[in-house]
């Protein structure tokens, strides 16, 4: 009896022994697996290479997954991991992974590097001369690697055109972006726009053409094919040329009737023929500005 | 006694024949009829579809028509439906249409990568609060700040390596194309 008594203690004491190893065992275990530190950059410039190191010891998968990057590869716990300079390229969150029985994780940043071009984007491609804010500009910069520079740049927008000063205006870019609106210039032509940020330049050309018509004054006489009506050379109120092709329309009233002839503006002038025998008043009118009046006698 | 046993045991069998019965023929109904059901089968019902609140309040210089913000809200939704899949799958196709430029040319890259590595990544339970900050003056430009969260998760080979719950900070661009209005950079960043 005696004996049983000890040995089911003895069996027992072994099975408590046991138990406590055992849990030593995967404490030690879980310890160990959970022990791998990823130490990683707060941030990287793009373009640049970095390191990555970990703790611990024995061999181990390391991971990488980015905005443009996943790679894998061997590695070594407590040894430096060295990412080279071209799977840093893309701007944005990279995650970084160790691998052993378990898998420790961190994540970094990589950020745009300094401007290297502009995209600059210019509207309209054809402004009326001496309107209000008509020509934008909208400029982003961006790094060697095509990431969006966000960190506040001075844009130098320069505005010249033929014979004039050059106008500039300084924009800070606020997320990436610097933008501007102008009024166009009095004078019809090429009109240069430009950003840049340090040497780092882009540029547009915006035609300025003439407005509307400002003013219409017409000619005319009897011919023998009819009335030959001219206006003079039709300009805008800054005295632009208005381009080819401007439409005027002419007005003839008499004896009742009324007939009407569109002309498009050629080198500077409409002209039309009008085919009336008896007296007639002739208006002329293109958009919304009215010509003088014009009284032509009959042709009898 | 006895009689009143088999009776018992008539009736649940006819009681489970018509619950097999109905489960074959509703199975839909079944499911939702059940209270217990199983996390696989109670899974929501399609956890790769983004969950998108665009707020246009803050847009400028121009102000954002609603029939744009309707037209940005639905492609920058869809294009995340299509980018996780073409993550999750390894298929740089599914981004066609929907990214050009620099987008595309960095997602199909990671894609790419993927593939050659063996690995994959989803992202579940997406969640995006989307502001727009920047509308060109000619509407040719939309600057949008997205803060996505979602469970990423990361597989080699099938076995998931990384699961985790992120909140991530999104620049994006978009312009109009002909038909719809595509991502043509986006950027995540520590913060706005």
């Amino acid at each position: 009896m005696s004996w049983s008594i000890n040995t089911r203690c003895s069996i027992r004491r072994q099975a408590r022994w046991s138990l406590v190893a055992a849990s030593l065992l995967v404490l030690a275990a879980l310890a160990s697996a959970q022990d791998v530190e990823l130490r990683v950059p707060s941030t990287v410039t793009a373009g640049q290479a970095a390191a990555v190191t970990s703790s611990g010891s024995g061999r181990a998968t390391f991971y990488l997954l980015g905005p443009s990057t996943a790679m894998k590869r061997d590695a070594q716990l407590g040894e430096q991991i060295l990412l080279p300079a071209k799977e840093l390229q893309a701007a944005g969150r990279y995650v970084a992974l160790m691998c052993t029985d378990t898998c420790s994780s961190a994540a970094f940043f990589v950020v745009a590097a300094k401007p290297a071009s502009l995209t600059f984007v210019a509207h309209p491609s054809r402004a009326p001369v001496a309107v209000n804010d008509v020509i934008s500009g909208v400029a982003l910069p961006f790094d060697e690697f095509h990431n969006l520079v966000l960190a506040p740049q001075d844009v130098d927008f320069q505005m010249s055109a033929k014979g004039g000063a050059p106008v500039s205006h300084k924009v800070q870019t606020k997320d990436g972006v610097a933008w501007f609106r102008a009024s166009s210039g009095k004078t019809a032509g090429p009109l240069q726009v430009q950003a840049s940020i340090n040497d780092v330049i882009a540029r547009r050309v915006v035609q300025q053409v003439a407005s509307d018509p400002c003013r219409l004054r017409i000619n005319g006489q009897r011919t023998s094919k009819g009335i030959e009506v001219a206006t003079e050379p039709v300009r805008d109120c800054s005295g632009n040329p208005v381009p080819d092709g401007t439409i005027v329309t002419f007005t003839a009233k008499g004896d009742g009737e009324t007939s009407t002839v569109d002309a498009p503006v050629k080198q500077d002038v409409a002209r039309a023929w009008i085919t009336a025998d008896g007296p007639v008043v002739i208006s002329a009118a293109s958009g919304v500005v009215m010509g003088n009046e014009l009284r032509v006698g009959g042709g009898k | 006694m006895t009689t009143n046993i088999g009776n018992r045991r008539s009736f649940s069998r006819s009681v489970l024949v018509a619950f097999v019965l109905f489960g074959v023929l509703f199975p839909g109904l079944a499911k939702a009829a059940r209270p217990g059901a199983s996390p696989v089968d109670s899974a929501p019902p399609d956890s790769s579809a983004p969950q998108v609140a665009l707020n246009i309040t803050n847009a400028g210089p121009r102000a954002i028509e609603a029939l744009t913000e309707h037209a940005v809200l639905r492609d920058y939704k869809f294009a995340w439906a299509r980018m996780s899949q073409a993550l999750e799958t390894n298929s740089p196709d599914l981004l066609n249409g929907l990214l050009e430029g620099t987008a595309s040319v960095w997602l199909s890259d990671e894609i790419k990568s993927q593939r050659r590595a063996g690995m994959n990544s989803r992202c579940l339970n997406q969640v995006h609060k989307v502001d727009a900050v920047f509308y060109s003056p000619e509407g040719d430009l939309l600057e949008l700040h997205d803060t996505a969260e979602y469970d990423l998760q990361i597989s080699d080979s099938g076995k998931m390596i990384h699961n985790q719950h992120v909140v991530v900070h999104y620049v994006v661009l978009m312009t109009p194309g002909a038909d719809r209005w595509v991502v043509r950079q986006i950027q995540s960043v520590p913060q706005f």
